[in-house]
């Protein structure tokens, strides 16, 4: 096993069926994801987070480009990079006839893991998931949340070298993210490499040492997530209800973000005082806020990461 | 445990076989229902058989029997599309150490070891009503895992085929109610029309059950018809498995 985690060059996903047009799900990817890293896909609904992923995961062929994990070419070789490898597949469930326990343990054990270890692991794979209390109940009877966790839970458990994590949040509680969040850099801490897909963005901002904007199948930027926030031109975001009609009196103190009636306005610090005396005099209302990712993503792709 | 310290993993044939198959037996043992209901064809067909034509009873227990191993293919193929499509689960599973012919086999054993019961229960009435020599048991029972072997194969097969669950559903009671019931499986084999015999004799249920029939001595087919059943059930499991392996190792990975 040598090499980066990751490595993609020039990656390209075409779609292809009988009667439509091609969609080009990946346009020439790019990447790289050492190891212990925590890398994070950031992007739309459609932008090829997923499909990078299954390639990666050796669950999707591309169609040109090259791709390797721990040095293994998974275009040719899947097999060989697979036992370094663990996924929480997008929308997968756990078997709903199943407890978390079982599903856990069952999974450990499917992967060659031994039966001490595999114990231990899921006792200790639950807990971090807050699943204790429903360790023993058929997945079927738990809530959606519950199973997401059961889910994170059985793959976090197998302290894979390489995990893809593709929305692995999706339909938590802020509680139980945060425990995912928590079980995640543990597991780097601990020699793991993590790689997944989000469109929330302050769960890439406070999980990921790098992040990858991607759009249309294209990768915009690369970094770690304050390089992205710096970028955009300001250290504070004054959010202005009503603002809107007044944009020209505050572009001068930054870029300018109108969004309905409201206006955002990246400003430095040392303006800060100038800015909210002009809104003042406008009789106008202005909150102040550090700038997020939300900012920097606007400002990249040009949409909201919700917009479809 | 640093990366670095994991020792290399080949990709191993069947490697997680026993602990997949362990994985499915649970979750199939949790549907008593199911468990309980996979004999009503059977039981109704035999019902309609004691009412219509009780002489008749040995053949259709016999027939039974292999039908209800036929009918776990459709198992197969309902349950191994079910956790693909609806759970992910051939992801979760397959982008992993475990071999994809371990999960294609897993799921098909685990239907096996759970839905067995009822089978072994029909087989201890057969034996009752049938006066069954060790011989003709072991030929029931070598053909009835000959049966199970094709219709699991051709289950998982198909199941790769489909993106939504209720298409199978309508598909797969077809298939396997017209191959399994139709042909016969459940009467004599020299009632069915002479001209379409010899395509009974090479479709798995029929072939087995004319063969069975014959080591009854309920039919006489010669030796040209027991070749054609014999060698037709050989060429088309071992074939089908072989082909479910391959096709297991090549959908692991989607176009």
């Amino acid at each position: 096993m040598t090499g980066e985690a990751l490595r993609s060059q020039d990656l390209r996903k075409v779609y292809t069926s009988r009667g439509a047009p091609p969609v080009v799900a990946l346009a020439g990817v790019s990447m790289e994801v050492r190891r212990g890293e925590r890398v994070a896909l950031l992007g739309r609904n459609g932008a090829g987070k997923t499909t990078f992923l299954k390639i990666a995961s050796t669950l999707l062929r591309p169609t040109s480009g090259t791709i390797e994990v721990f040095g293994f070419d998974v275009s040719r070789n899947p097999e060989k990079a697979r036992p370094y490898i663990a996924v929480v597949p997008q929308e997968g469930k756990p078997f709903f006839h199943l407890t978390p326990r079982e599903q856990v343990y069952t999974y450990l054990r499917a992967r060659g893991i031994a039966r001490e270890t595999a114990r231990a692991r899921t006792e200790e794979s639950l807990e971090r998931m807050g699943l204790l209390e429903f360790a023993d109940r058929l997945a079927i009877t738990l809530s959606g949340g519950q199973r997401q966790r059961t889910m994170v839970a059985t793959v976090i458990a197998t302290e894979a070298p390489l995990l893809f994590l593709d929305e692995p949040s999706i339909g938590m509680d802020p509680f139980a993210r945060r425990d995912v969040w928590a079980s995640l850099r543990s597991l780097t801490q601990r020699g793991s490499t993590i790689l997944l897909t989000t469109h929330y963005l302050d769960e890439a901002d406070a999980l990921s040492h790098r992040l990858y904007i991607v759009e249309r199948g294209e990768v915009l930027v690369s970094g770690t997530a304050e390089d992205l926030k710096r970028s955009v031109g300001g250290t504070l975001k004054v959010a202005i209800p009503g603002g809107a009609r007044e944009v020209e009196r505050f572009r001068s103190f930054g870029s300018c973000v109108a969004d309905g009636e409201h206006l955002s306005v990246i400003v430095a610090p040392e303006r800060l005082g100038e800015i909210m005396e002009l809104a003042v005099r406008s009789r106008l209302t202005a909150t102040v806020g550090p700038v997020t990712l939300e900012e920097a993503f606007l400002r990249v792709v040009g949409r909201s990461i919700n917009e479809e | 445990m640093k990366s670095s310290e994991l020792p290399p993993l080949a990709s191993v044939p069947f490697r997680g076989l026993g602990a997949f198959l362990w994985t499915e037996v649970l979750v199939q043992a949790h549907e008593n229902l199911a468990m309980a209901t996979s004999m009503i064809v059977q039981g109704v067909l035999l019902v309609f058989v004691v009412i219509l034509a009780p002489g008749l009873i040995g053949i259709a227990l016999v027939g039974a029997i292999l039908f209800s191993m036929f009918a776990m293919g459709q198992r197969v193929l309902n349950e191994a599309a079910y956790i693909r499509i609806d759970h992910k689960a051939n992801d979760l599973y397959l982008a992993g150490p475990l071999s994809p012919e371990a999960y294609f086999l897993g799921i098909s054993l685990g239907i096996l070891v759970v839905y067995l019961t009822p089978v072994v229960l029909l087989g201890v009435i057969t034996a009752v009503v049938v006066p069954l020599s060790v011989e003709v048991a072991a030929l029931l029972v070598g053909l009835a895992a000959v049966v199970w072997l094709f219709a699991a194969s051709i289950g998982y097969v198909f199941s790769t085929f489909f993106r939504d669950n209720r298409a199978i559903w309508a598909y797969a009671s077809l298939f396997f109610n017209v191959f399994g019931v139709l042909p016969p499986v459940f009467y004599p084999f020299a009632r069915f029309p002479p001209a379409l015999q010899p395509i009974a004799l090479m479709m798995p249920p029929s072939a087995a059950a004319a063969i069975v029939q014959h080591a009854l001595g309920a039919t006489a087919l010669t030796g040209a018809e027991l070749a054609l059943a014999l060698g037709s059930l050989a060429v088309e499991t071992v074939g089908a498995f072989l082909f479910a392996i391959f096709w297991a190792r090549r959908s692991v990975r989607g176009d």
